[in-house]
């Protein structure tokens, strides 16, 4: 036995795909639920299965799924971030302010994303050298941050049009990118989606950066002992989450155009953290995956966008979330504890 | 001692407990008697441990017959145990800290009331004060918070609620290891006052003068058997430390007899002066190349944090520095760079990355080696996993397995391989085969041997005195923080090394 054990360990073929290893990989069981679901509402409804409500699925997940992927690296890293809500509404919020005074685009969106930039910062070094838990520095900084964007806008709503100062080309070119299309067909939002989905799998999976996250997560004791430096490791993961809530923020506020520092993205880190659980990343760290967390988005976003389909009604559909979310998690507890 | 057993309350016979390839208990031939103090002493694996979770009801034996009171009996849980009057105090207390002391001392009489019962909270105070008083600790005010108490404090406030559970038996597992002398002579006097009342007190210690100063009767284990029982008159420590020597050394040969072994004329690689860290004070060695130095000692002598200050994961003053290059304090990563690697103590918690794949352990500590631009080379990673897995003969079914899913014995071999990848001048370790099995134990021992025949300096940190011998060209020995002697050779022996860890 022990031989055969031995033997394999030196048969590089066996290290290659393997059907049985794909169906156990921790994806699979999301994957499998997202396609019950698809198959689904793919009878049970006209107008699910058509290229346009699939598109429109998909702009209505990208900021989700844009928060969500920063959200997958702070978790794999052992921490959690909730003032993800609060730094979309705030980043999203200055630059608009910024173009309404006639800023050009470029230097506005610079300020919105340093914004969350420097909000990733405070929060990982509050996690880190401030020795707080991330729950409770990133809870403060929700109301911290909230409060800012309120102080900063007298509590009104922006709204980024000529009338209010935008300049008219800069308007244009920041309407385009929360509502146009590319080649006319694919929502902007989306292929900003896509992009950073990419580039965070290859982050993820490929460099140096993506490893230190995973060991850093899967035992900070051990990680130390490798040489690696954890608290940096940590505070660049909510930085890279802090810069993307900020994003998914702007992106938001050219879809609208209009914002509320009181309103925007109210509750979204909750939504945020179920994607990415349902994804399959763990809570104590060290799990996950960028494509367990694009199929944890997209069971969320289908979900919702089936149960308008079917006219469910809105209170109806929140408690429909909630119950996936529960379900979805308790399969993968219980059967990582039989694995065990 | 025949006639004598109708005073035995707890008798032990032929108690033996396997374990996956280990037999932790051989039949063990033990009795306790009703108020009486009994020492129970032995080297590292010994098997006290094990027995004393036997006695609580935490491991039950593989066979063999518990009697009390002439009963034979079989504790399925501690629950069983506790109703029979056996209370284990052990060196990690099960106190609730954020409870008061007197919530503390109660909690038992509290748990079998109905939800719905009141309290009454003077009841309760008077109670546990009267407890403690019994203990000369009428001072303590039960309002307190157990977590704002020092460690002596907790201790007794747990034997108080053996106490209180009207225990017969109650069993101290090293008790002082955490006490100053103050605190070690009050609890002498409480273990005393509960001999006076007719309780038996098992006393599991390393401590040979506070033995002999305490006990009526010393049981000496080895190898997980009872060697013998000694009445205590007329005792020396040298009689201890001779009954506790003889340990099974297998079938491996001293490495020191080895002439391929001898360092002595390698150069110094590893030097150390005035090494102070938390537990350690005023450390100074060297280490020559090719050598395996040898460090031994107690729990509480300092050498369990000597590991973590060398490789900078402690506090430290002092020089500690590589072919004369010093290192720079609290800095793991200048560590590894300037050729030290380190192997701690907690394979599961501390040392490797479980959730990670062989692949990814073997080679976390030489990230900048493994990519180009902050990308992982991966063919390059898979080839070097691979030709350590080769060499050290680990036992893995992918290179893509979870560290966690390996036996213990795999696991320590693929972090010694995440060692040998980053090239060290001087490898550090601690503990190196502890919950490992003894095929894969010799199986790591030629592999360091190996190491260090190619010039590797080797420290191992080790509790296993055999461990020491079989492996170590000279040994260190650490007490109370600062090292207590040095053999080298054919001097390195377990009495020599039990006699300056342990007496006085």
């Amino acid at each position: 036995m022990a031989d055969a054990v031995r033997s394999s360990a030196r048969a590089p073929a066996r290290d290659q795909f393997q059907l049985s290893r794909l169906l156990r990989a921790r994806e699979a069981g999301v994957f499998f639920a997202l396609l019950a679901i698809c198959l689904f509402l793919t009878f049970a409804t006209d107008g699910f299965l058509t290229s346009v409500n699939l598109l429109n699925v998909g702009r209505q997940i990208s900021l989700l799924g844009i928060m969500s992927i920063g959200m997958t690296f702070v978790l794999i890293s052992g921490e959690v971030d909730l003032s993800v809500g609060s730094t979309y509404a705030s980043s999203g919020l200055s630059t608009g302010m910024l173009i309404c005074l006639g800023w050009p685009l470029l230097p506005a969106l610079g300020v919105g994303l340093l914004t969350g930039l420097a909000i990733g910062l405070i929060n990982g070094l509050l996690s880190t050298y401030g020795r707080l838990p991330s729950l409770i520095a990133t809870l403060g900084m929700l109301s911290m941050v909230r409060g800012t964007a309120l102080i900063l806008t007298s509590g009104q709503p922006v709204t980024v049009n000529t009338r209010n100062g935008a300049l008219p080309d800069v308007l244009a070119t920041f309407e385009y990118m929360g509502q146009g299309y590319l080649f006319g067909t694919v929502p902007m939002q989306l292929v900003f989606f896509i992009i950073i989905a990419a580039l965070a799998w290859v982050v993820l999976s490929a460099t140096t950066f993506g490893f230190r996250v995973f060991a850093v997560g899967g035992s900070a004791k051990a990680a130390r002992v490798s040489g690696i430096h954890v608290n940096a490791v940590k505070i660049w993961a909510f930085i890279l989450m802090g810069v993307l809530a900020a994003f998914a923020g702007i992106l938001s506020l050219a879809f609208l155009p209009s914002g509320q520092a009181g309103r925007t993205g109210l509750g979204l880190e909750l939504d945020v953290i179920a994607a990415t659980i349902v994804g399959g990343a763990s809570l104590s760290g060290g799990e996950g995956t960028i494509l367990g967390t694009i199929l944890g988005v997209l069971i969320i976003g289908v979900m919702r966008n089936g149960l308008v389909l079917l006219g469910v009604s809105p209170f109806v559909q929140e408690f429909m979330i909630g119950l996936v979310i529960v379900i979805a998690v308790g399969i993968d507890k219980w059967s990582t504890r039989r694995r065990a | 001692m025949k006639d004598m057993a109708n005073s035995d309350f707890i008798a032990i016979a032929g108690v033996t407990k396997r374990f996956p390839g280990v037999l932790a208990l051989d039949h063990i031939a033990v009795s306790f008697r009703s108020g009486e103090v009994h020492a129970v002493i032995g080297e590292n694996g010994a098997g006290k441990s094990t027995l004393m979770n036997i006695l609580a009801g935490d491991l039950q034996p593989t066979e063999g017959e518990i009697r009390v009171d002439g009963a034979p009996t079989r504790f399925a849980s501690a629950l069983e145990s506790r109703a029979a009057g056996i209370v284990v105090v052990y060196q990690e207390l099960a106190l609730c800290p954020t409870m008061t002391v007197a919530e503390n001392i109660m909690m038992s009489d509290l748990a079998t009331r109905s939800v719905v019962s009141f309290v009454p909270r003077a009841t309760m105070r008077a109670e546990a004060r009267a407890a403690l008083a019994r203990l000369g600790m009428g001072a303590l005010d039960p309002d307190t918070k157990v977590g704002r108490l020092s460690v002596a404090e907790m201790q007794l406030v747990e034997i108080a609620r053996a106490i209180r559970q009207r225990a017969r038996v109650v069993v101290l597992d090293e008790p002082n290891s955490a006490l100053s002398r103050r605190e070690s002579e009050r609890l002498f006097d409480v273990v005393r006052q509960l001999r006076e009342e007719g309780v038996t007190v098992i006393y599991v210690s390393h401590h040979l003068h506070e033995v002999l100063h305490l006990a009526d009767r010393i049981t000496v284990m080895r190898d997980g058997r009872t060697i013998e029982t000694l009445d205590n008159e007329n005792l020396s420590e040298d009689r201890l430390i001779r009954a506790m020597v003889g340990r099974d050394l297998g079938n491996t040969a001293p490495w020191h007899r080895n002439p391929a072994a001898s360092s002595e004329d390698a150069p110094i690689v590893l030097s150390i002066e005035n090494l102070t860290a938390p537990g350690l004070s005023d450390i100074s060695f060297d280490v020559h190349a090719g050598e395996i130095l040898g460090i031994g000692g107690l729990p509480d002598s300092g050498k369990d944090g000597l590991g973590e200050a060398l490789f900078g994961l402690h506090e430290r003053t002092g020089r500690v520095a590589i072919d004369d290059k010093d290192l720079r304090p609290a800095d793991p990563l200048a560590s590894i760079r300037d050729g030290m690697s380190f192997v701690p103590a907690d394979r599961r918690g501390a040392s490797g990355l479980l959730s990670m794949s062989v692949a990814d352990n073997v080679i976390s500590a030489s990230l900048a080696r493994f990519s180009v631009g902050g990308m992982l080379r991966r063919a390059a990673i898979r080839r070097e996993a691979r030709g350590q897995v080769a060499r050290l003969d680990a036992r893995i079914a992918r290179l893509g397995q979870k560290l966690g899913t390996l036996s213990g014995g795999n696991q320590q071999k693929i972090i010694l391989g995440r060692s040998l990848v980053t090239n060290p001048r001087v490898l550090i370790l601690h503990e190196p085969t502890r919950g490992i099995d003894v095929g894969a134990k010799a199986e790591i021992y030629s592999i360091l041997r190996g190491i260090a025949g190619e010039g590797v300096a080797i420290v191992m940190i080790s509790s296993e005195i055999p461990e020491l011998i079989v492996n170590a060209e000279r040994v260190l020995v650490l007490r109370a923080g600062r090292i207590s002697g040095e053999m080298r050779g054919e001097g390195i022996n377990e009495e020599a090394i039990l006699a300056r860890a342990m007496a006085s």
